[in-house]
């Protein structure tokens, strides 16, 4: 028995490789097993290749990275495109397409043997039992249900599920086809017993979704009235969700003609005193630049998510990375912060984005939220949210006595002030780009400047104090810490664990608010390190960067960073663990 | 350290006058003004009530001062209260007008008035919503978005003060600028056709175009008033004439002399065609007043939006049960 596996299938576009990947999800989660899918596409609209990455366990799941428990290939060659996300071991299990014509023992795989190898006349079974080859995914379900487990019902209920819409010939097609899959596994037994253990929690109704969904629907919990967008692959979700949602709740969404008119409208949304947001990525992000600082010098709350992916420019649109965060922290000119958020993974993108809501409404600013490819497409098993504990915050309204003598940008001790909004009477002020004194009149003082400046970044103090926006785990006094942010945090979640297993101290520090940077919160962190990692998705290590700017960095912690698209894995950070834990001894002996 | 809290400039209101303003009838929802060109029974409020003290940077003598004035006088005239009035800019001389009227206004940046505009209005379609700008603004580094304001047909009424130079940045070549025309930045003559404003907004469908000129001040504040009482987007061109960079030809004294009245010569404003026959003749003729005005205007973005809301309004389930569309059975 196993309390985890990890699954990588890939195939041409069209042969169902990621519906396959979504019905196994589907099962293990009404079974009660947590799991995590990534897919991965070629940058082609349609055809080209596609994979799927599942990690189905008994407890909450980290990261879907990892050794590959089982790989399948319906082609090699598209197999093989996936080569650097889906890298076969000597423990995977290799199933194949036997009409690709390649022996068992030939397998066009580099300097490794996997522990077992199946040809399985995939297309011959799905058109013998389904009449179709477009049921080749549903046989490869079987054939995963009959080697590893997952109840049969469930994985039946899953493909229900996700093919209702095709009819009742369809459906009973893919139960045939699903049926001579798990003959064909139960035929030919593996050796060895992989097969998923009964999951620790019960069956309680988990959810089951990605990142850009939860981040829609946060966003109407939120109170969001107000979307505008333009399409932009990985975050175009968001956008499609909250279209079907928002209208319901007396709320507006605009397709705009470009990423400038996007987050203008969202300005001007804002202005008319509505909670809006707009969702884009790192192109998008550096339209809105101009907008971002006009809304800070405005004090206009707005919620932007960015959903982050290889750049620059078009860069790798379909792969994750984490190299915005430069863009984020310091976009658009003069002097102004914007506060930065990341979630760490699907369920944690719901109280972030609530959050961005809240931070906006608060400190009337723009918030951003950094998201990444991962974490908005990956499908994830979420514990039960209990949304009414969740605590929403509005803009600070001016109070009748206010409105008679109204200043809108008012020196508060603060710097926040009392914000009015068009149809208020008494609260009538001009809002501009330009520099203004406490009523919203121009001015060139610059006095004046440097007072509105000093408000602008005083309203941030609290933020250096919330502690409950970063995540602390292991040894508070270990000389081993590991810094890491996003989908990424997962990874060096799952390093820390497995180290601390094996008798290591060491802790890890996961910030959820990157910008303005915390720094009592480092600076408590690092007091007893002498050696890390920043483990992060970037070229230059943006976070390790950033940090530095405001932080002592002890010197021998230095970033684990690797451009996109090049999976960071547990077992590499736990090496590096290792390689810490022996030189920190080395030395002390 | 000196007290954060003190403010270090004397607080005046900005509208002295607003507490003493009649106000919308209380217990009644506020109503998009109608469609019709009649005036309200009762003159609610005079041009005066929409002046800020606020003094304009304008040169002395420059062409904005009369559309400031128009504005305000239709905007008596329509009788909204200022607060119930978004009046929306982007960059340039012009822009800056919104800060000498007493409604709500928001200078923004550069080219970007209408993605703004539009999110004001589509956030409350309540609010009466003015933009307002230049031709660099309007048809240069805002071009872009006239066309899809224009498509979807958002209620507001755009103004762009055309004076075929940029005068903030002291004189440079304009979208407007004639071809030939001597700038600092056209030493030896622009090389470029202007863009036709009026062309341009007929051409991308808008229902409501007209042009005027602070030369003929109440013409323009009526045009303007008509803009703003019609129900869907309205564009008004206004020749206004930069004094310290414009040529002599353009000066209102000079325009005065050449202004035709549409109506004058019995143009009939809901022929499409005729419209578009006159604006072509812009560079050559100016002609005042209405040259198009739909007679039958589709509906508005706004309308079709309170369509769409009121008819999916059962479909809600409460925001805190949103989460419940994740669970794999439900």
């Amino acid at each position: 028995m196993s309390e985890n596996l990890i699954i990588g299938i890939a195939g041409a576009g069209g042969d169902g490789v990621v519906s396959a990947g979504e019905s196994l999800l589907t099962a293990a989660a009404l079974e009660g097993y947590h799991g995590i899918m990534t897919k991965s596409f070629g940058s082609q609209i349609r055809g080209g290749e596609a994979s799927c990455r599942l990690r189905l366990a008994t407890r909450p799941v980290l990261t879907p990275n990892g050794p590959l428990d089982v790989a399948v290939a319906l082609n090699w060659e598209d197999f093989k495109r996936f080569g650097w996300e889906l890298p076969v071991e000597p423990a995977t299990i290799m199933i194949y397409e036997s009409n690709t014509g390649v022996a068992p023992d030939k397998l066009p795989l580099e300097g490794v043997t996997p522990a077992a190898v199946f040809s399985v006349p995939i297309t011959e079974m799905a058109v013998k039992h389904a009449g179709t080859d477009k049921a080749k995914n549903i046989v490869v379900i079987g054939l995963l249900a009959g080697w590893f487990g997952i109840g049969c019902e469930s994985m039946l209920e899953g493909i229900r599920k996700k093919f209702a819409k095709k009819g009742a010939e369809v459906a009973e097609g893919n139960a045939r086809a699903f049926q001579a899959g798990l003959e064909f596994a139960q035929a030919h037994p593996l050796a060895m017993d992989r097969k998923l253990a009964v999951p620790q929690t019960g069956r309680e109704a988990k959810l089951l979704t990605d990142g850009n969904d939860m981040c829609a629907a946060a966003a109407i919990f939120a109170g969001c009235s107000f979307f505008a967008g333009y399409p932009i692959t990985p975050s175009t979700e968001i956008m499609q969700f909250l279209d079907r949602e928002i209208w319901k709740y007396g709320g507006t969404l605009l397709q705009a003609e470009d990423e400038i008119a996007s987050i203008g409208a969202v300005v001007g949304a804002s202005f008319a005193g509505k909670k809006a947001m707009t969702a884009t990525s790192g192109p998008g992000m550096s339209l809105m630049t101009e907008m971002f600082g006009l809304a800070s010098i405005a004090e206009l709350p707005l919620v932007c998510v960015d959903v982050q992916r290889g750049g620059p420019s078009t860069g790798m649109p379909t792969k994750a990375e984490q190299s915005d965060l430069f863009q984020a922290a310091f976009s658009a000119h003069g002097d102004a912060l914007r506060p930065v958020l990341a979630p760490t993974s699907v369920g944690d993108m719901f109280g972030v984005t609530v959050e961005a809501f809240n931070l906006a409404e608060y400190y009337q600013t723009p918030v951003i939220v950094l998201s990444d490819q991962e974490i908005s497409q990956r499908k994830e098993t979420v514990e039960p949210i209990r949304t009414t504990t969740f605590k929403l915050v509005e803009r600070r309204r001016p109070t009748e006595a206010e409105l008679t003598d109204y200043a809108r940008f008012k020196l508060t001790e603060s710097g926040i002030s009392p914000i009015s909004h068009p149809g208020m009477p008494g609260g009538n002020y001009l809002a501009a780009g330009i520099e203004h004194n406490e009523l919203g009149r121009p001015t060139a003082s610059g006095e004046l400047h440097t007072r509105m400046n000093e408000k602008r970044f005083r309203k941030f103090a609290p933020l250096q104090s919330r502690r409950d926006l970063f995540e602390m785990e292991g040894d508070a006094d270990a000389l081993i810490g590991l810094v890491s942010w996003g989908s990424v945090a997962g990874v060096a979640r799952e390093a820390l664990r497995l180290a601390r297993a094996e008798g290591l101290r060491a802790k890890l520090l996961v910030p959820k608010l990157l910008y303005p940077v915390a720094e009592p919160v480092y600076q408590d962190f690092f007091a007893s390190v002498k050696r890390g990692l920043f483990v992060e998705q970037s070229y230059q290590g943006q976070l390790y960067r950033l940090v530095r700017m405001f932080v002592e960095v002890p010197a021998l912690v230095q970033p684990l960073a690797k451009s996109g698209s090049n999976p960071i894995r547990p077992a590499e950070v736990l090496e590096r663990l290792r390689e810490m834990a022996a030189a920190l001894q080395h030395n002390h002996a | 350290m000196t007290n954060l809290a003190a403010p270090i400039i004397p607080i005046t209101p900005i509208i002295p006058t607003t507490p003493s303003l009649p106000s919308a009838p209380t217990g009644q929802p506020l109503m998009t003004p109608p469609a019709t060109l009649e005036p309200l029974p009762v003159a609610a409020f005079q041009a005066g009530n929409f002046k800020s003290d606020l003094k304009p940077i304008w040169c002395p003598g420059c062409g904005d001062f009369g559309v400031v004035t128009a504005i305000t006088r239709a905007l008596a005239a329509v009788g909204r209260p200022p607060h119930e009035i978004a009046f929306i800019s982007g960059i340039g001389c012009s822009s800056r007008i919104p800060g000498y009227t007493t409604a709500y206004g928001f200078n923004t940046v550069h080219g970007r008035s209408l993605p703004i505009a539009q999110g004001i209005k589509l956030a409350n379609p309540e609010l009466l919503v003015l933009v307002a700008g230049g031709d660099g603004d309007g048809f240069s580094i805002g071009g872009g978005h006239v066309a899809h304001v224009i498509r979807r047909n958002i209620d507001l009424t755009y103004i762009v003060m055309d004076n075929q130079i940029y005068g903030l940045t002291k004189g440079q070549l304009s979208p407007t600028s004639p071809r030939g025309r001597k700038t600092v930045t056209s030493t030896f003559g622009s090389l470029e056709d202007p863009v036709n404003p009026l062309l341009y907004v007929l051409g991308y469908g808008a229902s409501f175009v007209a042009q005027g000129s602070p030369a003929d001040m109440p013409g323009l504040g009526r045009i303007i008033e008509q803009a703003i009482r019609f129900p869907g987007f309205a564009f008004v061109n206004v020749q206004s004439p930069c004094v310290t960079y414009g040529e002599a030809e353009q000066q209102l004294k000079a325009q005065k002399a050449r202004i035709v009245s549409l109506e004058s010569i019995g143009h009939d404003p809901a022929d499409w065609a005729s419209a578009a026959e006159r604006a072509r003749e812009q560079a050559t003729k100016f002609y005042t007043g209405i040259f198009y005005r739909n007679p039958n205007p589709p509906p508005t973005y706004g309308q079709a939006v309170s369509q769409r809301q009121q008819s999916l309004q059962n479909q809600a389930v409460p925001r805190h049960d949103i989460l419940n569309c994740f669970v794999p059975n439900h």
